[in-house]
């Protein structure tokens, strides 16, 4: 098979190792401030159709159609944060998927977003590096956050919320900034990922698929920045790489889940287990 | 410094503190002493502002708290320890310490983002600041350990080096030396004599009378949420009414 070939395809898939790599590290910013927080897909769906209607109804460039949504997603978040992020734990999680569900029935009943037959005909003007820009400068904005006093915050409040207020730290501000860059970040997968699949429909945003990026992240680890990136492309491809087992592929998917959790409780990439792994192996090495 | 008026704290039907009156002047170590229950850490979690007093006033540098988030009244200048460890566990000595710099390393975000000279020099100088103050509080060869794995004695250490990273000016410790060997205590004894020379104000909370005896200028006693005595730890240590709080009444102290 010649690269183009290939390329022809497995583009799609390339592509959405690429998006949901970005999905993960959204989510996962919420969760290393401690938020349990499953609207991302929804923030995704914003993206999707907020700048897939701006290229294809109002033939908007691509840049300008992938800020809008970015920007469109972020405000949304913005304007729930304030009340939702009072909550925590299971609560925050249970709003924020209803939130989800309210996404998912508007975008049903609008007519700009096609109601329920979704969007078809979107351009297909994404290009495979536009998504490794997009994850490199993400890589490197939340690298740089995570060695700053924003980082650390985010880190404090996981820990302990209460001890990190006393600490001088305006702790709701800290997790509205995690929620709306983190939406921010699924609005740019979303604008990316609507101009690669051609279609867009309101069940592409729901309940599964904020479940499976959640998996990713946990999956993956979120100690790191690679964890989320290694859990996006394992969730993408395990179906793939399990086709082989026809109808018990979703069975063998949810076992090696299992699997993972039960034994790498802190997901696959976890720097610290491989440290200490690296030091056992320097002391058998010198003995 | 500070002063608390006709403080009440009501927990449902449960009255925690009875109106409380205190003034901590400034530059002393000021200790606070009671039973189990009396409501000491409740007076504290009010001055932080964890919750408010059902009534009464609260005034620090002559500016009322009342209505504050916890994050204000640390930037105020309030810094306090805990009774029961709150350190972020799973980070680092030396990040433990630079999280209580939060407030003053008040660089923006594009700063951090874009790694600008101002942020690189903040970050550093607040780096360096970091390991005085654990040299200072005697952990200052562990900066790079993992707060989790201290030991008791070194955890209440830490808590004091974080909360002086704060910059505060009244410094509350919520049993400084509980679950401390002697020389351990004798440690923080010393360091808490350093901090009256730089003119902290130190409002401690302590069930080691010795320790509380040997420190404090002032000393005020609480029981069943009333301050029941306040004055010189020698006055406090021949009051009859705190000598019958501690050890019962005659008949019930056998």
């Amino acid at each position: 098979m010649d690269w183009s070939s290939w390329w022809a395809t497995y583009s799609t898939l390339v592509l959405s190792i690429g998006v949901y790599g970005l999905m993960a590290l959204s989510i996962s910013l919420t969760l290393s401030c401690g938020l349990l927080s499953l609207a991302n897909a929804a923030f995704m769906g914003i993206g999707a159709y907020v700048s897939a209607v701006s290229t294809l109804q109002y033939g908007l460039s691509f840049p300008s159609a992938l800020l809008l949504g970015i920007l469109a997603p972020s405000s949304v978040a913005l304007l729930i944060g304030v009340p939702v992020l009072r909550l925590s734990g299971v609560y925050l999680a249970m709003a924020t998927l209803g939130f989800g569900e309210v996404v998912r029935v508007v975008a049903l009943n609008l007519d700009i977003t096609g109601g329920p037959l979704g969007l078809n005909g979107i351009p297909l003007l994404t290009e495979w590096w536009h998504v490794l820009l997009s994850v490199v400068v993400v890589l490197l904005l939340l690298q740089a956050l995570r060695h700053s006093r924003i980082g650390r915050a985010f880190e404090a409040i996981r820990e302990d919320e209460t001890a990190a207020r006393l600490m001088g730290i305006a702790t709701h501000r800290i997790k509205l900034l995690a929620f709306v860059l983190g939406a921010a970040i699924a609005g740019l997968a979303g604008g990316l990922n609507a101009h690669y699949t051609f279609t867009l429909s309101p069940g592409n945003f729901g309940f599964e698929n904020a479940v499976d990026i959640l998996t990713m992240a946990i999956l993956g680890g979120i100690q790191g920045l690679l964890g989320p990136l290694l859990g996006g492309a394992i969730i993408t491809l395990l179906p793939e790489l399990l086709r082989g087992l026809q109808e018990f592929r979703m069975a063998a998917n949810g076992v090696i889940l299992i699997a993972v959790v039960l034994f790498l409780p802190h997901g696959i990439w976890d720097p610290r287990r491989l440290a200490r792994w690296l030091k056992k192996r320097s002391k058998h090495a010198d003995a | 410094m500070l002063t608390l008026e006709r403080i009440s704290r009501h927990f449902g039907g449960v009255t925690a503190l009875e109106q409380v009156s205190l003034t901590v002047p400034s530059g002393q170590v000021f200790g606070l002493i009671g039973p189990n229950g009396a409501g000491k850490t409740t007076v504290f979690n009010l001055i932080t502002g964890l919750f408010p007093p059902s009534s009464g006033e609260m005034h620090f540098q002559g500016q009322s708290l009342l209505g504050l988030p916890p994050y204000r009244i640390a930037t105020r200048g309030i810094a306090r320890t805990f009774q029961n460890i709150r350190l972020f566990s799973e980070m680092s000595l030396i990040d433990n310490v630079i999280v209580g710099m939060h407030a003053h390393l008040d660089y923006p975000i594009w700063d951090a983002v874009l790694r600008t000279p101002r942020f690189r020099r903040l970050e550093r100088h607040a780096r360096a600041e970091a390991h005085q103050l654990l040299h200072r509080v005697g952990l200052g060869d562990l900066s790079q350990e993992l707060a989790g794995n201290l030991s008791y004695g070194n955890q209440r250490k830490l808590e004091i080096a974080r909360a002086l990273a704060t910059q505060p000016r009244l410094l509350l410790l919520d049993e400084p030396v509980a679950g401390m060997n002697a020389t351990e205590k004798n440690a923080v004894m010393a360091l808490i004599e350093s901090l009256r020379q730089d003119h902290l104000t130190v409002f401690m909370i302590e069930h080691d009378m010795r320790f509380v005896m040997g420190l404090c200028d002032t000393v005020a006693v609480l029981n069943f949420g009333r301050i029941i005595a306040e004055g010189p730890p020698s006055a406090i240590q021949s009051n009859p009414a705190v000598i019958e709080a501690y050890l019962g009444q005659e008949d019930s102290a056998s």
